[in-house]
């Protein structure tokens, strides 16, 4: 094959010499006829035909690249064609690398977040398990038991296997300063479920976790953090909780699973005996494998089906499960924010590009004579298309080109995205997001270029020359410029709407009432797994709180045994109030907080009725406790909750009776996307056997920056116990900040985009409006001529501008109510007014518009009917 | 695109017209194009080989013309160029456009001399 295009290329140059030197050789044979000598004809065919070596250099040329120089020369021709019109290619340029810049941003985060592959085995096939504990039909997710998971793992018959992991602190010391480290307990065959394997080492198999052996797998981070990646890793001893575990493998850097890309440390989780039967027990986390051809829905059937069989004998209340992709949650309220950020951003690029169709459309007009001369000439229309076209092209690389620049500091911008379920991503510039980007300038040239291409080219010979100035297409073009002005305008007042409503949901969640004073509040963690005995734990709490009040800077300081903001908590009880038939207590859960008497001073909560706790609650026989309001309102709608009896924790004949002698005003235990929950608050110091939560969180308000009395702390810490790490130090601004960083992301760029399309948007009913008086100058002079006032004719303009306009607010109001709903898991459970958004919305954009039009308008209304008509 | 000889001063894509037109008139070899196009106008237009030879290979390519070997009368072998249909038809329109415009020049120049 190649032997024969080598022969013919051969054969090729052997013709193309023949041809030019039969040429040659004619010539001087009909000047030798005429009468010249040989040498002398020679030397004037020489001069007369040229160059023999360079005419053969262009017959190639001629023949290799006839497809490349004709693109050449098109882009060449685009290119002086545009820097002829700088004005127009910079704004056009600016427009596009706005539209492509925000696209391409916005798709590397999809891209990273959504598309690309996990780090498991074939991780399309992973799916999590959940317990659907409501009763209604909405699918909620809570952790299973891990003897719902015995029985699964025997029953189902969709899954090749299913694993689950349980949360647990981890204390390492000894070898090295006492640190916690997030840490997960692991069936033993979580490894081959996801498929996964160590970087070094091997993982613990199931007979381990059968036996209960003390083996540890480890994270990079956590090797090369503490261990400084020591090369003797393997066999290495590690005090976990005081217990001594072999180290027998680590994961490779890029391994993360949930519920956070940093845990450290994976051991066997070894469930006790009891576990298996406990059905009340709930906080795994379960993954499975999907069998081939097994679908999501199918498998969630069948376990729905499977779940209700075994809680129907084993548990209180029958329930069904749900099956979720492992994406979904690893991506959680990410995803959605992802997908109606993608699509604002699309909305943004179409805008510009039908800003730039209206742009060029203006311009094809303007350039008709040149097309007709053109035509003429004998350019063919298929040409002239292409030719238009490879303008359009080159305006869509050289937007993309800019669009990149600009996309760069926004992907710095958007990594803060990447959810902390998800591993650690860096949005960088590679070949899909450039790809991507590519496509995206490629299909954009096509939006803007093709209608206006093929309208130009159209342009005949004669009617371009003939009608002077005034262009071809006349009525027939304004049809097609005024549905882009109504496309631009619907999608200008939906993306203002969605902003508007993203606008109002963060700042509701911004303005939340935590219950607490934010400012100056720092907040940490320490385990109190060495203190399992109450005297020893009340000993060392106390001890520490009072050297943390001691400290200059400190106010006050106080426990709790969980801090405010926690995602996902799962401390909860079911209560009892004296007087309700026992049937109720099933369907009351609340959650559960164990404090000293100085927390709600030192985190500055209120009280709505009643009282704190006092130094004479102490261990007094009478055992008090404190509710919010959630749970007053439930409970005593109507009537005082001071007073009343309740058993929590244990509800059964052995349980205590609590008397309630305050209610709080609501603190946001839960994180910021959860509704709020009745709560409890129970009095560490009373010490009561039953169920105790031990206080490791502490709460130190402080008079000085938060952050510069963390040293003072810790010293303070390790003067009582050297061996207690302190960790999650955070002051409670920042854990509330982090916690809105998807809204405040989603809403920063949701309003970006919301008004440059209201930029865009007027900016194109300006460009249309100015170029129609442009245009119509004759016909406005006439009619001036004819008697029309200057109002009646800046009335007949405006009014055109802003029909255009109204037209495209009634399409955009049917495409803000679709988005709204879609746009519901961004608003956090809050429901901002959607019709007064939209009326505000549309308001803007009026205003906007009916400056975009009155400019024109008005130069149409002072058009001199005498220079108009002599202007024709 | 060639450059015609300075005698001449081609508008562009005219060379194009001019060559099909004397290859529609039978096949015929490039020097026979060159010595035609200067007999037929009067020597007004000569066209150098740098501007003639890439013309014809482009209007081959683009299939307007297409090429054999064939012997001349004294013997030698020479390339011989003949019109294709699809030649002709671009013959056609060119020419057609080309009267046109040139009506449409002489009009404009026409109307420049007479007197406001």
């Amino acid at each position: 094959m190649i032997l024969r295009r080598w022969l013919r290329r051969n054969d090729r140059e052997a013709n193309l010499d023949k041809e030019l030197s039969f040429h040659i050789e004619e010539r001087v044979a009909g000047m030798v006829r005429s009468g010249l000598s040989e040498e002398d004809a020679r030397r004037r065919v020489r001069l007369e035909f040229g160059a023999v070596e360079q005419v053969k250099e262009e017959c190639r040329d001629v023949r290799l690249t006839h497809w490349a120089e004709t693109f050449v020369r098109d882009i060449r021709y685009a290119w002086r064609n545009l820097c002829r019109n700088p004005g127009f290619a910079a704004v056009a340029i600016a427009t596009l690398a706005l539209g492509i810049g925000g696209l391409t941003a916005m798709f590397s985060a999809f891209d990273t977040i959504l598309i690309r592959p996990l780090p498991y085995a074939n991780a399309d096939q992973l799916v999590m398990v959940w317990d659907d504990l409501s009763k209604t039909d909405d699918r909620t997710r809570s952790a299973p038991a891990p003897a719902e998971w015995y029985e699964w793992r025997r029953f189902n018959t969709v899954f090749t296997d299913i694993a689950g992991t349980q949360p647990t602190d981890a204390t390492l010391s000894g070898d090295a300063a006492p640190e916690q480290v997030p840490a997960r307990k692991a069936t033993g065959n979580l490894w081959s479920v996801l498929g996964v394997r160590p970087l070094i080492g091997r993982v613990f198999h199931e007979e381990e976790d059968r036996n209960g052996a003390r083996v540890a797998v480890i994270s990079y981070g956590l090797w090369m953090r503490r261990y400084g990646g020591s090369p003797d890793m393997l066999g290495r001893k590690i005090d976990v909780n005081d217990t001594p575990y072999e180290v027998i493998g680590v994961m490779p850097r890029d391994f993360y699973f949930l519920p956070a890309r940093d845990i450290d440390l994976w051991i066997p989780a070894s469930f006790p005996a009891w576990m298996r039967t406990a059905f009340g027990w709930h906080d795994l986390q379960v993954v499975a494998r999907l069998k081939a051809r097994v679908t999501r829905e199918q498998a969630e059937q069948s376990m729905a089906a499977l779940s209700l069989q075994i809680t129907a004998k084993a548990f209180p209340r029958p329930h069904r499960t749900v099956v979720t992709w492992l994406r979904e949650d690893l991506a959680g309220k990410t995803q959605t924010a992802l997908v109606v950020l993608l699509a604002a951003s699309a909305a943004l690029l179409l805008i510009a590009c039908v800003n730039l169709a209206n742009l060029l459309l203006s311009r094809g007009l303007a350039r008709s004579r040149e097309v007709a001369v053109r035509v003429a000439l004998g350019a063919g229309r298929g040409r002239l298309a292409a030719q238009l076209l490879t303008e359009s092209l080159l305006l869509a690389g050289l937007g993309a080109f800019a669009g990149l620049a600009l996309a760069v500091p926004v992907m710095r911008f958007l990594a803060g995205l990447v959810p902390e379920t998800m591993g650690p991503a860096r949005l960088t510039l590679d070949w899909r997001v450039l790809a991507f980007s590519a496509a995206a300038a490629f299909a954009a040239a096509l939006a803007f270029g093709l209608v206006p291409a093929w309208r130009a080219s159209r342009t005949g010979p004669q009617s371009g020359l003939r009608e002077g100035g005034r262009g071809a297409g006349g009525a027939r073009s304004y049809w097609f410029q005024h549905s882009l002005i109504v496309t631009e305008t619907a999608l200008a007042v939906s993306l203002l709407t969605c902003g508007g409503l993203l606008l109002q949901t963060f700042r509701h969640l911004r303005n939340t009432d935590l219950g607490v004073r934010q400012e100056k509040l720092l907040t940490f963690e320490t385990p109190l797994f060495r203190y399992q005995e109450f005297g020893r734990r009340d000993a060392f709490l106390t001890a520490l709180l009072e050297k943390i009040r001691g400290i200059p800077g400190v106010i006050n300081a106080g426990a709790t045994s969980q801090l405010p903001l926690k995602l996902n908590d799962a401390s909860a009880t079911f209560y009892w109030i004296a007087g309700q038939p026992r049937e109720r207590i099933r369907d009351q859960v609340a959650l559960i907080r164990f404090v000293t008497r100085d927390y709600f001073p030192t985190i500055g909560a209120r009280l709505r009725e009643g009282r704190f706790f006092e130094e004479s609650d102490r261990r007094s026989d009478a055992q008090v406790a404190i509710v919010n309001e959630t749970f007053a309102n439930r409970n005593f709608a109507g009537r005082s909750a001071i007073g009343a009896r309740f058993k929590f924790g244990n509800v059964g004949d052995q349980g205590y009776w609590y008397r309630i002698v305050g209610v709080v005003k609501e603190i946001h235990e839960v994180g910021m996307e959860e509704a709020e929950r009745p709560a409890v608050y129970s009095l560490h110091e009373q010490g009561s056997d039953q169920l105790m939560l031990p206080p490791s969180g502490i709460a130190v308000r402080t008079a000085v920056e938060p952050a510069s009395i963390v040293p003072a702390i810790r010293q303070a810490l390790w003067s009582i116990d050297k061996n207690q790490p302190m960790w999650r130090v955070q002051s409670l601004e920042d854990m509330f900040a982090r916690q809105l960083s998807t809204p405040t992301q989603s809403t920063a760029l949701m309003s970006a985009f919301a008004l440059l399309a209201l930029l865009l948007a007027s900016v194109g009913l300006y460009g249309v409006l100015s170029y129609a008086v442009t245009q119509r100058t004759g016909e406005i002079g006439v009619r001036m001529a004819l008697g029309a006032t200057s109002r009646e004719i800046l009335f007949t303009f405006g009014k055109r501008g802003l029909v255009l306009t109204a037209t495209g607010l009634a399409i955009g109001w049917g495409l803000s109510i679709a988005a709204s709903r879609f746009l519901n898991a961004l608003l956090y459970g809050f429901r901002p007014d959607l019709i007064p958004t939209i009326a505000v919305a549309s308001l803007i954009l009026l205003g906007v518009a009916a400056l975009a039009c009155l400019s024109p308008a008005r130069r149409a209304s002072r058009v001199d009917p005498v220079v108009a008509l002599r202007s024709e | 695109m060639g450059m015609a000889s300075p005698k001449s001063d081609l508008p562009q894509g005219t060379l194009d017209l001019l060559i099909l037109k004397t290859v529609a008139l039978g096949p015929v070899h490039g020097y026979a194009i060159a010595q035609r196009l200067q007999q037929i106008s009067r020597d007004v237009v000569q066209v150098p080989g740098g501007s003639l030879y890439p013309a014809l290979h482009r209007l081959e390519n683009r299939k307007l013309l297409v090429a054999e070997w064939r012997q001349t009368e004294t013997g030698r072998d020479a390339k011989f160029y003949r019109l294709t249909s699809k030649g002709r038809a671009y013959l056609e329109a060119g020419s057609a456009r080309w009267q046109r415009l040139s009506e449409t020049v002489g009009l404009i120049l026409a109307m420049a001399e007479t007197p406001r």
